[in-house]
């Protein structure tokens, strides 16, 4: 564990120098995710001028949502997002060779190598937001419960980045995974809705076989109406599941695995 | 050691015809076409040794090296390098083993080297004084002393690859497989990268599985080595014994007013086909040589042991 974490200090210490050597491309990455935010941010504010209620949440309660899942959305920038562009390319043009030799967990390596240093500020930018949307809140905050909310906010994270890359990993044997990825982002947009939109079955679709409601709506419901022991459960089975799924992916794909090549 | 035990290794593809029509066609009915990469090959190497794997392009060399270094997995037959089956990936294993491939980099491109190096020290465990001692034997030995402060991709391909050797060597394995480490390189470079190779060899002794296609690197390196052709061993041997496999042939080089030619014969038909030649052609030189490494492993290549 020790040994993993050196490493992953490594690999953002290799970043930070390399990303600072761009100027131009880092600071236009930051505004254009900037503006992403004010456009989601928008989007709700717009709603509320119709309606005082959205699925049981007030405007303050929505902002603490649209928050979480804008943080949820910056921490995979941040960590993620790079190394999931390029997995696909790693494997169907053969360049997980050097990855599959090292005696070193191969998915470490491949999922968290690029640390995105600039949306790493869109991160910090998104956290403050969230602080103040919680501050707008009305009644006392408990700090255990913005820990827990934090807690889940990053498996949220967490299970986004791997039902993702179980998306990705069917390019194994199909050798492009365009397909998968495409509908994994626009299924994607039900992670920015609040769960409580969707009635009967499809609530329930979204919180097991496809847990989009579990990364940032679940965890709202701390602040707005609650959360039941049940709801952890739920999201610590669901999570532990597609880790499971996941390495079953990932070890049948090696043995597919055809390493492209001169 | 490396025991290798009747090996086989396929892949599957589908048969495309060209253009948008075969694209079409490909998508409604597909043909399947199994590509018998390895066929039931055996080996066995012992420790310190130095193998030369020789082979047409697709002829299986690669497929070999990366079932053996736990790329690939096998469709059939057993591997055990250092006791362990290569596939399985064991740290133990991955720990032991270093793979150089000269077509792919590893070291990080936009990088000085020696921040690669720290990360490469990080992953397999190096103390600190063995990762001194190395990155100061490797640097001195390929004389790339200058160059590990600098960003890898502002480097020539010859530093280049110098630094990969490094980075593949760091941890000092025992089992070694370079995959063409001199493609690409010039003449000088390829020379300091053979001396440096014998020269480590010599050194650490190590199992080393050298592919390549340049003769000279074989020929300078390997006492024993491996000729496949489609997937199947065709030769396995000491590099001096090939010689003597067609020690009664003789090559002949003929020089014509149209074209220049060599031509392989039995000793006792010499005299015959050499006639024959001259009634043909209007000969302008004729030589009569004993044939060549190159030429007995390029004619074991394209035709395999039994010859004509």
């Amino acid at each position: 564990m020790k040994r993993y974490l050196s490493l992953y200090l490594y690999f953002v210490r290799f970043s930070f120098s390399k990303s600072l050597e761009f100027r131009m491309d880092f600071t236009f990455r930051i505004l254009m995710d900037t503006i992403y935010y004010f456009v989601n941010i928008m989007f709700f504010k717009v709603i509320y001028l119709h309606t005082p209620l959205l699925a049981g949440w007030n405007e303050d309660q929505m902002m603490v949502f649209v928050a979480g899942y804008l943080m949820v959305d910056a921490i995979n920038m941040t960590l993620f997002s790079t190394n999931m562009w390029y997995l696909p390319f790693l494997i169907n043009k053969g360049d997980l060779d050097y990855y599959l030799i090292r005696p070193v967990s191969p998915l470490f390596f491949i999922s968290l190598r690029e640390f995105s240093v600039n949306s790493f500020i869109n991160f910090l930018m998104t956290a403050a937001f969230f602080i103040y949307t919680i501050l707008q809140l009305e009644g006392p905050l408990q700090f255990w419960n913005v820990m827990l909310y934090s807690a889940l906010l990053f498996n949220g994270a967490i299970l986004h980045v791997t039902i993702q890359m179980i998306m990705i990993l069917p390019v194994f044997w199909t050798q492009s995974s365009r397909g998968f990825v495409d509908l994994f982002y626009s299924m994607g947009l039900a992670m920015e809705r609040p769960h409580r939109i969707y009635r009967g079955w499809l609530r329930i679709i979204f919180s097991t076989i496809l847990p989009f409601a579990l990364i940032a709506s679940y965890p709202a419901k701390i602040f707005l109406e609650g959360l039941e022991g049940k709801d952890i459960l739920i999201t610590a089975l669901v999570t532990g599941s597609f880790w499971l799924l996941l390495s079953l992916v990932w070890k049948k794909g090696l043995e597919n695995y055809s390493s492209a090549s001169s | 050691m490396i025991q290798v035990t009747n090996l086989s290794k396929s892949f599957s593809s589908h048969v495309k015809e060209p253009g948008l029509k075969g694209s079409l066609k490909a998508l409604v009915k597909r043909e399947k076409k199994i590509k018998e990469a390895l066929k039931s090959v055996t080996l066995k190497i012992d420790q310190g040794e130095i193998v030369g794997l020789i082979g047409a392009n697709g002829a299986g060399k690669t497929t070999l090296v990366k079932i053996l270094a736990g790329i690939v997995h096998p469709t059939a037959g057993d591997v055990s390098v250092l006791g362990y089956r290569p596939w399985e990936r064991d740290n133990g294993y991955r720990k032991q083993m270093s793979l150089i491939m000269g077509q792919k980099n590893q070291v990080w491109w936009d990088l000085p080297a020696l921040d690669s190096f720290l990360l490469l020290k990080e992953i397999y465990q190096i103390d600190d004084a063995t990762y001194k001692q190395s990155i100061e034997f490797l640097a001195d030995t390929l004389m790339v002393k200058d160059q590990l402060k600098t960003q890898v991709r502002k480097l020539s391909l010859g530093e280049r690859m110098k630094i990969e050797l490094m980075a593949a060597l760091l941890h000092r394995p025992k089992v070694i497989f370079l995959d063409e480490p001199t493609i690409g390189l010039d003449i000088s470079a390829q020379k300091a990268v053979r001396k440096f190779l014998r020269d480590y060899q010599k050194e650490w002794q190590p199992m080393t599985i050298l592919t390549s296609h340049y003769m000279e690197d074989i020929k300078e390196l390997c006492p024993r080595v491996v000729i496949i052709k489609e997937g199947e061993f065709v030769y396995d041997g000491a590099l001096s014994d090939i010689q003597k496999l067609l020690g009664d042939e003789k090559v002949l080089s003929v020089t014509t007013a149209e074209k220049t030619f060599k031509v392989n014969v039995p000793r006792l038909e010499l005299a015959r086909k050499t006639q024959e030649i001259f009634e043909k052609d209007e000969v302008l030189d004729l030589n009569i040589m004993d044939p060549s490494v190159e030429d007995i492993i390029e004619s074991i290549m394209r035709h395999g042991m039994k010859r004509s």
